[in-house]
């Protein structure tokens, strides 16, 4: 095998301005396709982050107020697309009057929370009282994290009269800009359902000096907040829903957008390389061919010196694995280069904090890893030629 | 009596079609170590065919009897053994063709040193003697293309002769040198094979040369029969 080795290093040497043209033809074919998809990874996986970046791209949110019973919520939210959800007390009655210690009012729109809520990097509401207020209200109401705040809360008696509660609130924390763009918190479910029964005159005030709100028996919710587990899975998760009579928003679109260009571009990719990757192949395997008919006294030379049949056949094998090894290399510094200038040319200009053309590990590895089953195949047919060259083909 | 080193009986090869047909034949055959025969005859009477079949490279479409030494080489055909025929070779025989027959992309020390190398017995102490006694020692990291023709031909009977085979053949090998090296060439042959104890067998049209290198002259020709021509040892 070692003897093998060497002749064959030995013949590529010898025959070293075909092999450089083998290897070229190969880098010229090999190159554009892992710029091709450097450019997929780069242009998609940066869309894809900057989606990514903001979970209000997973949401779906149902659009209109209407009776959903608990036992419907559950079983959206046991669906395997669906992350998390929550319900939604309705739109009119979850406002709140909230009151800084300096006086300061702001009305804000109350925003059911749960743990795990994707818009919350920082915990959603622990406790009853608790808030985590948007950015906007927070400065609007001067507070922080730890701030103490009143709620307000007013509804008209059957006498006519007007009965007014003040919840004792606590600012948890503030959520990030991009999590709520209006004046809102966050709460748990108990306080939303609470200001809304209240409202609807369910529920009495609260037992003075008590953080726990009286609850009524709630056979309904006016709407959920969901989110699906996976990007890919909106489209899917908003087609679904509304095939169940839900009226949803989400930004299934702009997502299915994304993976149709991903799924094209991806399309593209393959074409290409599937054609000049067979094109190339072929050629390579004519090239093997036609290679042993040219060195058929010297193989025959091997066979007579007693070199066996099926060694001698792993001959091209080795040399094509050899060229391709070293061709795929060659493309690879011609496709780094070129992403690298690229790279430099579009910084900046595509909104994408990231490279524009990723050649990741995982492609060259790929990229390499075909190369060589693809030199291996166009090989094989040369090694069955050699198979046939008889040892006193040597003597003539 | 020397026990015989290659003996064959009744081998018969067909070879063409038509009135191009051709067959070898050899009614019987016997070589010893130590022999020195020169086939004489003229060119393409079946003299390359005959080396082929002996030096166990090409098939005989039969034998009654194929012995290299205790080596029933006739059961290794039937049975198709080519790897087994493939390791005897390379042991035991040793080839000069016409044109050297060297590799191209090898130099003259790797070319010489391929059959050690491929009998997993490299010797560089010996390619180097060889190349001193044939006097290439200056070309030896050369390539075959890149010296002269007797240089060439002086590395192929290196080669033919580096593992110390039991058994040398030879075509034609002064066809492609120099008039005034066959001889020369002749006598190499016959101290390697003297050297390397082994039988040789050469094939040539030429009988001067021949005897240049006293060998025991075996006149070979072919006669017609039927629709082709017949080969036949002895004649």
């Amino acid at each position: 095998m070692l003897t093998l080795l060497r002749v064959a290093m030995a013949d590529l040497r010898h025959d070293w301005r075909l092999g450089l043209c083998t290897v070229v033809a190969l880098a010229a074919v090999l190159a554009p396709l892992l710029l091709l998809a450097g450019l997929r990874a780069g242009v998609i996986g940066g869309l894809r982050e900057l989606l990514l970046q903001d979970p209000a791209v997973r949401q779906v949110m149902s659009a209109a107020n209407r009776e959903i019973t608990p036992a419907t919520l559950a079983r959206l939210a046991q669906r395997p697309d669906v992350g998390f959800l929550v319900p939604r007390t309705r739109t009119l009655a979850a406002s709140l009057l909230l009151q800084a210690e300096d006086g300061q009012q702001l009305r804000v729109e109350l925003i059911p929370s749960a743990p795990n809520d994707p818009l919350l990097t920082d915990g959603a509401p622990a406790a009853p009282e608790a808030l985590v207020l948007s950015a906007g209200a927070a400065a609007r109401l001067g507070a922080t994290a730890g701030t103490t705040l009143s709620g307000r809360l007013a509804r008209l008696t059957q006498d006519g009269g007007r009965e007014v509660v003040v919840l004792k609130l606590r600012v948890q924390s503030v959520a990030p800009p991009r999590a709520f763009a209006r004046e809102g918190a966050f709460v748990t479910l108990a306080l939303a359902g609470y200001v809304e029964d209240y409202q609807d005159g369910r529920v009495g005030p609260p037992p003075q000096g008590s953080a726990d709100f009286p609850r009524a028996e709630r056979a309904s919710y006016a709407g959920f907040r969901l989110y699906a587990r996976r990007l890919e899975q909106v489209p899917a998760l908003d087609a679904a829903l509304r095939a169940q009579g839900f009226d949803v928003v989400s930004r299934a679109g702009e997502v299915a957008g994304l993976l149709a260009l991903d799924a094209n571009l991806g399309l593209l990719l393959w074409l290409v390389a599937g054609l000049g990757g067979i094109g190339y192949l072929v050629s390579l395997a004519a090239g093997l061919w036609a290679g042993v008919e040219r060195r058929r006294p010297s193989l025959a030379v091997l066979r007579f010196l007693g070199m066996r049949g099926r060694t001698l056949a792993l001959l091209p094998m080795v040399q094509a694995l050899t060229l391709g090894a070293i061709g795929a290399c060659l493309a690879l510094a011609m496709a780094a280069l070129t992403a690298g200038t690229l790279n430099r040319a579009f910084a900046g200009t595509l909104g994408i904090d990231r490279p524009l053309c990723q050649i990741t590990w995982a492609v060259c590895l790929a990229g390499i890893a075909i190369t060589l089953a693809g030199a291996a195949v166009a090989a094989l047919a040369a090694g069955l030629r050699i198979g046939r060259v008889e040892p006193w083909e040597s003597m003539r | 009596m020397i026990p015989a080193l290659l003996s064959a009986q009744d081998l018969r090869r067909r070879l063409g079609r038509g009135e191009d047909r051709f067959e070898v034949t050899v009614e019987h055959l016997a070589l010893s170590r130590g022999d020195r025969i020169a086939m004489v005859g003229p060119s393409g009477c079946g003299k390359s065919t005959l080396l082929a079949l002996l030096s166990l490279a090409l098939r005989p479409d039969t034998a009654a009897a194929f012995h290299l030494a205790d080596i029933d080489v006739r059961d290794l055909w039937q049975r198709r053994r080519l790897d087994a025929l493939g390791a005897i070779r390379a042991r035991a025989v040793g080839f000069v063709p016409q044109t050297g027959g060297l590799l191209p992309f090898l130099t003259l020390r790797a070319n010489i040193a391929l059959p050690l190398d491929l009998l997993h017995r490299p010797d560089p102490a010996r390619v180097a003697h060889l190349a001193r006694l044939l006097d290439i020692t200056r070309a030896l990291d050369r390539r075959p293309a890149d010296v002269s023709v007797g240089q060439r031909q002086r590395a192929a009977v290196a080669r033919a002769v580096v593992h110390r085979p039991t058994m040398l053949l030879a075509d034609e090998p002064t066809a492609s040198v120099h008039p005034a090296q066959a001889e020369s060439t002749i006598r190499l042959l016959v101290e390697a094979a003297a050297e390397a104890g082994a039988a040789l067998l050469i094939a040539t049209h030429d009988p001067a040369l021949a005897a240049a290198g006293s060998l025991t002259i075996v006149p070979v020709r072919t006669v017609q029969r039927g629709a082709g021509s017949v080969f036949a040892w002895p004649c």
